[in-house]
């Protein structure tokens, strides 16, 4: 019996000793778990927060587009490359943010600027403190470098900007005058050169990494795949391409951005994701997963996204510009009243509603609206003006039963929007005069420019988009000979030469207006409308400038 | 002849069928309207400017210089060896890049959609076909053989985009386009393809990716091929299920199951087998209307915008590509006749 | 002997259909039938349209723009504001002529091609399926697409683009049949007669190479419905001022994003039932003029 107690006692003692050891060594576990836990929930709220502080200074751009070539600003002429160079490159001048006319220029890398009375010989004083990478300062010799190594270059890059803008007919050659002084002597007095000093060719390249030959793509390095001096508000931080396409570009904000003491860029990184359509991207920015779409976006998306609460669509103005042409060398269009009647007959704004929904305006000026120079010369002949269509018309004996036949031209391969619907609405709006009868054509865009070369198409539609923001990039498209129209005007291009070789505004304005008038009294080539450009954003994404530079600007935006 | 022989003919022959195809597309592509250097010049161009950029790109040589070069380029397997891919010259379109460099980028592409979609279509195909064979003339029989006529009909962009409509942006499921969502990094690249690249970094957030952007484009096609073999399998197990072994297994009292899968489809799948190769052949051709729905970054696509650009280089790489494929597919099929069926060799 | 006579002639029985004897073939005849239904009721409607369309197809702004079907407007109206269901009632006319013609030219080239070529036999008929061969290697829609650029846009170019495509398939379908029937013994004793090439070719080769061709040709209507379609899809259709509808299936894409669907479904709907008109009656056919088939 009382083994029987002592058993039990001793039984119940263990069990104790064990439960308690147990109790204790659970417990410190636990407590040790409990802080581990805690100190899991600690690190991942540190992540979430720094996510999200991230996340503010995050940009994540979607966009159809794509690096054509290269970053390279003796060769790049695509208008993606353009942008990418001037979010981490830096030019002398640049145009202010905002500009409706294009011309107003501020300073970037140079200071202080001013021309030669014959307009031939421009002196810079350059900005001191701006630092290519490796803390070298920027100085004249890098500007001079930069152009004479663009302009070396044109020979074995005969496609790039260089050459297309012509940077060798233009300037005869780069003086350095003293650190901070730069002398530009060209070969004709041209008053357009601050436009061309703001465009994307006039990079200013780190000698370090701009050897003398083309700069391409290399994988995994992103500093070597460009010579542009890291001037700009961001530097390339990355860059992944593959068979000839995007895959992802990141830029982080530049250190040593000359500028830093502004405040910009307020966005400090910026992730640009690549889409294949307009669709995919509107749906992308519908659901959320960009933060903004920038080209492209479809009229009827954006008329559909207006009514979206979950984003904001901007609008502002743009430079590409369409127009008719018309075959002067042969019947019907040898005949200055036949142009100007099938002129008055169209109906711009059934195009710019119906195709383009409000997102082209009707042009009456072979130069935008807001640009120095643009008039409204062809709205003297009307839209859909059938009464002065028919009495024209009538007096070279066309009439109903004798109706006006030509070929009209569009090109259907997707280079210009929308071409084919634009044409069925042109012919509509022809044949409503009741003379005119119209034929329909078409051509891929390969097809299409052999077309017009060799001057088989009696009337056309064709495009522009600048290389500069100047008239003078604008106002020759009335008589240009590579638009192989056969017309000709003396007296349009003695007005085009002193325009650009005078600085005075008013005496320009007053130039290119008289230019637009013998234009709409001609009509060789008739202006349709003009682009406007949009941008879809979150609702919380402010500092969005759609100006007439159509250069969007992301160290301005903020979250 | 005897099967070596033959095997050896065939490969032998190839040769000329491929110098042929290489030859017709530099010619085609010469007679093609359009200028490839006048495209690089959207503004006004000097003749000089031109004539310069004509020289880099080697088309002021006569024609038959041209040609040379290029077949020349060709087999030289120095450049391949060197390169990993042929010299199939430099694009006229962005002059720097090689053709070969960039067909062997796009081409994987096209071929995990060609993998995907056979084996969806096998799948879908022996089922329905199997299923259909039990049910001889039943209503399930005729709708099946409905099925697998319709399939045939379809416009296959039109599927897709339907499905692209239904998934992508009604349900949202599935992405409408591209390899893998844009805010995902693509696997780095083992195979080519994301699907197998993705297992080997033993990543499987960008596996599923993969497969999500893959859905919608291999089912397309998939689908749309899915009707030959339905047809194919119905009839061959017709076929085979009156075949007496067929019967025998049955009184053994073997299971239904057991005879349908294990014993007549094993013989009637070998016709399939070789409908899959032929199939495989003509995928690559469908590839481009399905590549072009879904912006798929494939050799189909790639050919198509190229056209565009007159890139005479890159077209002809291109389709010296897929003919090279197909030639291959279509060797491996008829060797496998021949093995097969000896009145063929002759 | 005998059974090829009996082959030729219940072959030729079929051949001459009455409406009323397909019915009696069971299945195979009924596919044939519905076939031809939807085929000839496309053709009706297409040439009816002029009469029976409420508005002009390609008028702009008949109606308001890209709005959903309603009772104005039972099938829509596309992004231009042009009524969807007049442009069904004429787009399939542009499909209908491509196929014809494609088809026509496949015959007229491919069939006397193929039986000149393996009639022959010898180093001609081994250059010509050389040549052949690699025609059949190309990718069959690039060499449509590069055709279709050389010609530039037209219904006859699009034609030629696909047949070019088509050609190596009759080829190929009638070299097989020829090589095994011109070992047949009755084709040995009208040699030994001394009957001529061509009247051997015409009078006993090709009637039984008929079916196949038929078959063939069948596949190929369907076939062109299709690349016609696609070859619009990549932007080598015709013009915009002829309503058609692959153009309407292609254009439609932009409304995908915003929910349309009506300027696709449509006109996608039409082309199936178009190509499975065709194909309808080639499977009819083919399971008809092959009684080893039919159980």
């Amino acid at each position: 019996m009382a083994n029987r107690m002592e058993t039990i006692i001793i039984v119940l003692v263990l069990i104790s000793i064990v439960v308690s050891a147990a109790t204790v060594y659970y417990s410190t576990n636990m407590l040790a778990n409990i802080t581990a836990l805690s100190n899991q929930v600690t690190s991942l709220q540190d992540a979430l927060e720094a996510k999200l502080a991230s996340l503010e200074t995050t940009l994540v751009v979607g966009t159809t587009d794509s690096v054509e070539l290269t970053l390279d600003p003796a060769q790049a002429y695509d208008y993606f490359g353009w942008n990418i160079m001037q979010q981490i490159g830096g030019t002398l001048v640049s145009v202010s943010p905002g500009s409706s006319t294009g011309t107003d220029f501020v300073a970037e890398l140079a200071t202080a600027w001013n021309a030669s009375s014959d307009l031939k010989t421009w002196d810079f004083t350059l900005r001191p403190g701006v630092y290519l990478s490796d803390n070298v300062e920027f100085n004249a010799s890098h500007v001079k470098y930069s152009f004479d190594r663009a302009i070396a270059l044109i020979p074995s890059i005969p496609e790039g900007a260089p050459a297309g803008l012509g940077y060798d007919l233009i300037i005869n050659h780069t003086e350095v005058l003293s650190t901070y002084k730069v002398r530009f002597v060209l070969n004709f007095p041209f008053a357009p050169f601050l436009g061309i000093l703001a465009t994307r060719s006039s990079g200013i390249v780190d000698p370090k990494y701009a050897p003398q030959a083309q700069v391409n793509y290399t994988a995994s390095s992103a500093r070597n795949s460009t010579p542009l001096a890291f001037v700009g508000p961001y530097v390339l931080s990355e860059w992944n391409r593959v068979a000839g396409r995007d895959l992802e570009i990141k830029l982080d904000a530049n250190p040593n951005y000359w500028n830093i003491a502004s405040g910009y860029p307020k966005i400090k990184h910026i992730i640009f994701k690549f889409y294949s359509d307009s669709s995919t991207l509107r749906l992308a920015i519908g659901a959320g997963d960009v933060d903004m779409a920038y080209r492209q976006i479809s009229a009827i998306d954006a008329q559909d996204l207006e009514t979206n609460p979950n984003v904001k669509v901007w609008h502002g103005v743009g430079t590409f510009i369409q127009y008719l042409c018309f075959q002067t060398k042969r019947a019907p269009f040898n005949q200055t009243k036949v142009r100007v009647a099938v002129a008055a007959a169209l109906n711009r704004s059934t195009v710019t509603e119906t195709v383009f929904l409000g997102t082209a305006s009707p042009a009456y000026s072979i130069i935008p609206p807001g640009m120095l120079g643009s008039t409204e010369a062809f709205s003297i002949l009307g839209d859909a003006n059938y009464t002065y269509t028919k009495s024209l018309l009538a007096e070279l004996g066309y009439d109903e039963t004798n109706k006006l036949t030509f070929d009209l031209w569009y090109e259907s391969s997707g280079h210009y929007p929308q071409s084919d619907s634009q044409a069925l609405l042109y012919k509509e709006a022809l044949e409503a005069s009741g003379v005119i009868s119209v034929t329909l054509k078409n051509a891929d865009w390969a097809s299409y420019k052999l077309n017009r070369d060799q001057e088989i198409m009696d009337a056309y539609v064709y495009g522009w988009y600048p290389d500069y923001l100047d008239p003078d990039d604008y106002a020759f498209l009335y008589w240009a000979s590579w638009l192989h129209t056969n017309y000709s005007n003396s007296t349009q291009v003695s007005l085009y030469d002193q325009a650009r070789a005078t600085t005075n505004a008013t005496l320009r304005t007053q130039l290119y207006a008289q230019i637009d008038e013998m234009a709409a009294e001609q009509c060789s080539v008739v202006p349709l409308f003009v682009s406007t450009s949009l941008a879809v954003t979150k609702p919380n994404v402010y500092g969005v400038y759609l100006d007439i530079t159509m250069d969007m600007r992301y160290w301005l935006i903020s979250k | 002849m005897g099967l070596r022989t033959y095997i050896i003919t065939r490969i032998i022959l190839t040769i000329p069928t491929l110098l042929l195809l290489l030859t017709a597309v530099f010619l085609i592509m010469r007679v093609l309207p359009g200028d490839p250097v006048a495209l690089h010049f959207e503004k006004k161009a000097t003749p000089e400017t031109m004539e310069a950029l004509r020289h880099i790109l080697g088309l002021d040589k006569p024609l038959w210089q041209q040609y040379l070069d290029y077949v020349w380029g060709v087999i030289d397997i120095g450049y391949m060896v060197e390169h990993g891919y042929p010299n199939l010259g430099k694009s006229m379109q962005v002059t720097t890049e090689d053709v070969g460099g960039q067909i062997f980028s796009a081409f994987p592409a096209t071929l995990e959609l060609a993998i995907y979609a056979i084996i969806i279509a096998v799948v879908i195909g022996v089922l329905l076909g199997v299923a259909s064979s039990k049910k001889y003339n039943s209503v399930p029989d005729h709708i099946i053989r409905g099925f697998g006529i319709i399939t045939y009909a379809v416009p296959i962009f039109f599927l897709g985009i339907i499905l692209q409509l239904i998934f992508g942006v009604y349900l949202r499921w599935l992405p409408t386009g591209l390899r893998i969502a844009p805010t995902v990094e693509p696997p780095a690249s083992i195979t080519g393809l994301y699907t197998i690249d993705s297992l080997l970094e033993g990543n499987l957030y960008k596996f599923i990716e993969s497969v999500k952007a893959l859905l919608l484009p291999s089912f397309t096609l998939g689908i749309i091929l899915s009707g030959v073999f339905v047809r194919l399998t119905r009839t061959n197990m017709l076929e085979t299920l009156r075949l007496e072994f067929v019967t025998a297994a049955r009184a053994r009292g073997l299971k239904e199951s057991t005879v349908t899968y294990r014993y007549a489809l094993r013989n009637a799948f070998l016709p399939v087998l070789t409908m899959m190769g032929l199939q495989f052949a003509l995928l690559l051709g469908g590839a481009v209307l399905t590549e072009t729905t879904f912006s798929w970054p494939g050799l189909g696509r790639y050919i198509v915008t190229r056209i565009n650009f007159r890139d005479y280089t890159a077209i002809q790489g291109a389709v010296v590509m897929f003919g090279l494929f197909v030639t291959l597919v279509s060797l491996v099929v008829d060797i496998l006749y021949a093995y097969l069926d000896p009145r063929i060799r002759l | 002997m005998k059974e090829e006579n009996e082959a030729k002639r219940s072959i030729l029985a079929r051949l001459i259909p009455g409406f009323v004897s397909l019915t009696k073939h069971g299945p195979s005849g009924w596919m044939v039938i519905i076939g031809l239904v939807i085929v000839v009721a496309i053709v009706v409607m297409t040439a009816v349209a002029p009469l029976v369309a409420p508005h002009d197809p390609i008028e702009s702004r008949v109606g308001p723009i890209a709005s959903p079907p309603s009772w104005q407007f039972p099938m829509g109206t596309t992004a231009l504001g042009q009524d969807m269901l007049s442009r069904i009632l004429f787009g399939g006319s542009t499909m209908l002529q491509v196929s014809a013609i494609s088809v026509l030219i496949c015959f007229v080239i491919g069939v006397p091609l193929g039986l000149f070529s393996s009639y022959v036999g010898g180093n001609l008929d081994k250059t010509f399926s050389l040549i052949i061969d690699a025609v059949y290697a190309f990718p069959g829609l690039v060499i449509a697409i590069a055709i279709a650029a050389v010609l530039g846009p037209g219904v006859v170019n699009m034609a030629l683009s696909i047949a070019v495509v088509y050609i190596p398939s009759y080829f190929r379908i009638v070299r097989s049949q020829v090589l095994s029937i011109k070992e047949l013994t009755y084709v040995e004793a009208a040699k030994s007669i001394g009957a001529k090439w061509h009247s051997i070719l015409f009078k006993y080769v090709f009637p039984n190479v008929v079916p196949s061709i038929v078959t063939v040709a069948t596949v190929n209507f369907a076939d062109a419905v299709l690349t016609a379609a696609g070859l619009t899809f990549i932007g080598l259709g015709v013009s915009v001022s002829i309503p058609d509808w692959g153009y309407d299936l292609t254009k439609g894409r932009e409304l995908l994003s915003s929910g349309g669907w009506w300027v696709i479904t449509f006109p996608g709907v039409m082309i199936i039932l178009l190509a499975l008109g065709f194909t309808f009656i080639g499977e009819g056919l083919s399971e008809l003029l092959n009684p080893k088939l039919q159980r």
